[in-house]
């Protein structure tokens, strides 16, 4: 019987001609979308990695100089671009693409895409992943509505009821035809997409298909759930017409209210600090000790003394290296700590209020479903963190490595000699090994929670009300 | 006769719960989107106070030390003169880029071409990312829903009900009588939307920003109009409510959802946006290969300007380090300037296409009145600009000739004060995208009236 219907009801979605232009519309939609992106991140890849080929060449032909001058001069480094983000761009154009990397100094990254782009990037992208968070639900609104309520309407659902059909099968049948239906537009499309996403040069090297893998099973899951929610009003529902306007408020309030609301209930409950207040907190820091009781010169006094005692000298020009350098080294460890301390609690913070909005996906799965895309696709800002913080780790290297030289190289003054190509080759290019599929998986982990709950709720509900199902 | 139906329409609605429901959902929405935008609007005034707070107290010291003797001109343009960007004129109508674009910049003399940081605050790329809850984003995506909530069965109901007969029957033209409907149904939400933009100016608004408002006012009411208009439109040809109602949902996803996106994505396809980190690369080999030039630029900088030349003395260290930066400068400003023409094509073919969607039209209206757009941006840079000149051509010279900076200098040293644009060109480009809006709503209304002359409705009330 359920098959009967589910035949019945997949054949009357495709004959519908409104379904149809709808679903043509969608299509062209995604696959603009897919391949506009293709074509923006392979250039921002290929972009950054001449950018990244151009700076080494500076590093390493920038002469002789004094190693404390080098670490002066710096080094940039570019954000990388997860293969993925052509299917879902998420935070790419609000973050930095360029990190400078300096003696004393842990900068964020700067020059955000958005920055450099019009007014209009604020409507909010079009990416496949949008089309099929905002779009395809619409699609399934439109396919569902009248299911149940419109039947009613007519009075076919007393005729049908009459015949002897239970009505859980009736709802069940519909569910499985209409959904049949939807998966028969979109499961070649995500086929054509994955193989197409696989492709892509890196698309494989930070476990492509676990992604793919589960991104297809998150977004299975979210348009489970609103197709059964959509089929439970359509059930309870006097008219099409209410089920419609129901429905339709319900999407409204999921893909256009839901995503400001919940950021701003996020920052509200967990402020951002000002940058005028951090920066503030951190010279301090760096200059007082953590603890603020510990003043720079004195811990360096006593480093100083330490280092005296350890090598039976009185003075400090005795000691036979360049205890500028060692200070130096010193001095950036101390100053490591401080950077570690409260760019760990600002990153904390931003996770947190990230953290809040999945879990308001509660309310809105919409906000669940963006979390673990955009975790899964190597774009959230957990991604974000790990690039941030292996950069500075190569800063800490890479300064570290001056600072000794700057120490054994006795032969100079205050800040000793020069050194040339030699050393410059001696500190590696900066290479960047994205996180683990486990990362993104970790990171996309409460979002997953989020829908499953919403799939199970949503199916659960329809089949509560599918026996209670009323003929008029 | 008409003013009867008008009034017996606005009875009908009157007594509509759902009619109330709605309208406070509006009034709150907006409420709330004013007070929103003017949490960021203060804090965006805070940064900004405190910014030109900074820059007086140092001008202050400056006079104080002056006063008891010259300064070397190196330790001020060393120091950097801040150029700060007041605040918007309207900020409660829309937040628009200004969470984005910097409103401030320190000029520093030998810095020109170095490129740090560019946030004023910090901000989750999340946040960023959702948008704010502003008046603009109420009123460009949600107060088009609300009124289509209103106005969406003006005819297909009773059509479908076959009531139409028995209200045409009362010797008033369909178009007319659908006209009034419209307008009754629509016009407290029309009055709310007009009060909360009105808010916008009187709570958040500098002196001076009469018109602005008044233009945003009439953009905010001629996008109503063309919503309503449109719903006019449908409802003359459509054959149920539901229908009506699909289809002006569909209107409202493809222009307020889609339309934009697909404008952004094919603007930035077609004119791409060049590479920041080529940028910062190219300036950095420009920077290098100048450096390892140093004496021999200086030495030909003196060629050309033997009037700066120090009189026979050996050039120093900064004179020469001047000389690297001007032309890492010059080597570095075409590639930076294409950025910038790159955005304003960008932003060009926004203009002219905004007309594909009222939404586009609105957004950008609304940020260009509220002064947190593009343009007063732009304006913004352009000044600063400018302005680098005139720090280069002040201290240049003074530095190459090792003068000091005296109290005679104190009132010529160059200061940053913002101009605002000429209000002829925000009053034209606002009054371009509020005339694309009426000419829409004229069309469409134009359109529901061919619609409905009596021979093509013979068949519809049927």
């Amino acid at each position: 019987m359920i098959a009967a219907i589910a035949r019945k009801e997949f054949l009357d979605a495709w004959r519908d001609g409104r379904f149809r232009i709808a679903a043509v519309v969608t299509l062209a939609l995604l696959g603009v979308a897919l391949l506009l992106a293709w074509q923006q991140v392979t250039r921002a890849r290929a972009e950054r990695a001449a950018a990244a080929a151009l700076e080494r060449e500076n590093w390493l032909n920038q002469g002789e100089k004094n190693s404390h001058s080098a670490g002066h001069y710096g080094v940039y480094v570019f954000t990388p671009l997860a293969p993925l983000a052509v299917f879902d761009r998420g935070l790419e154009p609000f973050v930095g693409t360029t990190v400078f990397l300096e003696a004393h100094r842990q900068n964020q990254a700067a020059f955000l895409p958005a920055q450099d782009a019009t007014a209009m990037r604020r409507f909010g992208e079009l990416t496949a992943a949008t089309g099929l968070q905002l779009l395809v639900p619409l699609l399934i609104v439109l396919l569902t509505f009248g299911a149940l309520a419109g039947e009613r309407e007519r009075g076919t659902l007393r005729q049908v009821l009459s015949l002897g059909v239970r009505p859980r099968d009736l709802v069940l049948g519909k569910a499985l035809g209409l959904g049949a239906a939807l998966a028969a537009l979109l499961l070649p499309v995500a086929l054509f997409g994955a193989v197409a996403l696989s492709k892509l040069p890196g698309g494989d090297v930070s476990g492509g298909w676990v992604r793919l893998a589960w991104l297809g099973g998150a977004y299975a899951l979210y348009l489970a759930a609103i197709l059964a929610g959509c089929l439970a009003v359509s059930a309870v529902a006097s008219t099409a017409r209410a089920a419609l306007a129901t429905l339709l408020v319900c999407w409204a309030a999921n893909a256009v209210i839901a995503p400001r609301l919940a950021s701003d209930f996020a920052q509200r409950l967990l402020p951002t600090p000002k940058l005028v207040d951090f920066e503030t907190a951190m010279n301090k820091a760096v200059q007082e000790g953590l603890d603020g009781h510990n003043p720079r010169n004195d811990r360096l006094q006593a480093f100083a003394q330490e280092t005296l005692k350890k090598n039976g000298k009185t003075r400090i020009e005795e000691l036979p290296f360049n205890f500028n350098g060692l200070v130096m080294l010193e001095s950036e460890r101390m100053a490591g700590e401080v950077f570690d301390h409260h760019f760990g609690k600002l990153w904390d913070r931003l996770e947190a209020q990230d953290r809040t909005v999945t879990w308001t996906g509660l309310v809105a799965p919409l906000l669940g479903l963006r979390s673990a895309s955009m975790a899964l696709a190597g774009t959230d800002f957990t991604q974000h963190r790990h690039f941030s913080v292996a950069a500075e780790q190569h800063r800490r290297n890479f300064v570290r490595v001056l600072n000794e030289e700057m120490m054994n190289n006795t032969a100079g003054g205050h800040h000793g000699g020069t050194a040339g190509r030699a050393l410059w080759e001696k500190l590696p290019a900066f290479r960047y090994d994205p996180p683990p599929p486990a990362h993104a998986l970790r990171a996309a982990t409460p979002g997953l929670v989020v829908l499953c709950l919403w799939a199970v709720g949503a199916w659960t509900a329809l089949l509560l009300v599918a026996p209670r199902l009323k003929p008029n | 006769m008409t003013s009867h139906l008008f009034r017996l329409e606005l009875r009908l609605l009157v007594r509509e719960r759902a009619a109330w429901v709605l309208l406070g959902l509006f009034a709150a929405a907006l409420g709330y989107g004013l007070w929103n935008g003017g949490r960021v609007a203060g804090r965006q005034r805070e940064a900004a106070a405190a910014l030109a707070q900074d820059t007086e107290a140092f001008q202050a010291q400056v006079r104080q030390h002056l006063g008891q003797q010259a300064i070397d001109p190196k330790a001020i343009a060393g120091r950097g003169t801040m150029a700060v960007l007041p605040p918007a004129p309207l900020p409660l109508l829309a937040t628009g880029q200004s969470d984005l674009s910097p409103g401030h910049e320190t000029v520093v003399l030998w810095r020109f071409a170095a490129s740090g940081d560019t946030r004023s605050e910090l901000e989750n790329p999340s946040h960023l990312l959702a948008g704010r809850f502003d008046l603009a984003f109420v009123l460009v995506w949600l107060f088009p829903l609300f009124l289509l909530a209103l106005v969406y069965d003006l005819m297909a109901g009773d059509r479908e009900s076959g009531t139409l007969r028995l209200a045409l029957a009362q010797g008033v033209t369909p178009w007319r009588w659908m006209i009034l409907r419209a307008l009754a149904r629509a016009l407290p939400m029309l009055m709310l939307a007009a009060l909360g933009t009105l808010a916008a100016g009187f709570f958040g608004g500098s002196g001076g920003t009469g018109l602005r408002l008044m233009l945003a006012l009439a953009v905010v009411l001629a996008y109503g109009l063309f919503w309503v208009a449109l719903a006019i439109a449908v409802n003359a040809v459509a054959r149920s409510a539901a229908s009506a109602a699909t289809s002006l949902g569909a209107a409202w996803v493809l222009l307020v959802l889609v339309a934009p996106t697909l404008l952004n994505v094919t603007v930035e396809t077609l004119y791409p946006t060049p590479s920041r980190p080529e940028l910062v690369a190219a300036g950095r080999k420009a920077s290098g290969e100048a450096e390892k030039r140093g004496g021999e630029l200086l030495n030909s900088f003196y060629r050309d300007h033997p009037e700066l030349a120090p009189p026979g003395q050996q050039a120093d260290f900064a004179a020469q380090h001047l000389t690297v930066q001007t032309e890492v400068g010059r080597a570095v400003e075409p590639v930076r300037q294409k950025f910038d023409e790159q955005l304003a094509r960008q932003q060009t073919a926004v203009g002219q296409w905004r007309f594909l969607s009222p939404a586009i039209a609105m957004h950008e209206a609304l940020t260009d009145l509220a002064g947190t757009g593009y343009w007063r941006h732009r304006a913004f840079r352009d000044q600063v600009t400018a302005f680098k000149k005139s720090v280069a051509d002040f201290y240049t010279p003074k530095i190459h000739k090792r003068e000091t900076i005296t109290m005679a200098d104190y009132e010529k040293m160059p200061r940053f004060v913002f101009r605002e644009e000429p209000s002829g060109a925000w009053m034209n480009r606002a009054s371009a995208g509020l005339g694309g809006m009426l000419a829409f709503a004229f069309v469409l209304a134009g359109l529901a009236m061919v619609n409905l002359r009596p021979a093509r409705l013979g068949s519809m009330t049927a």
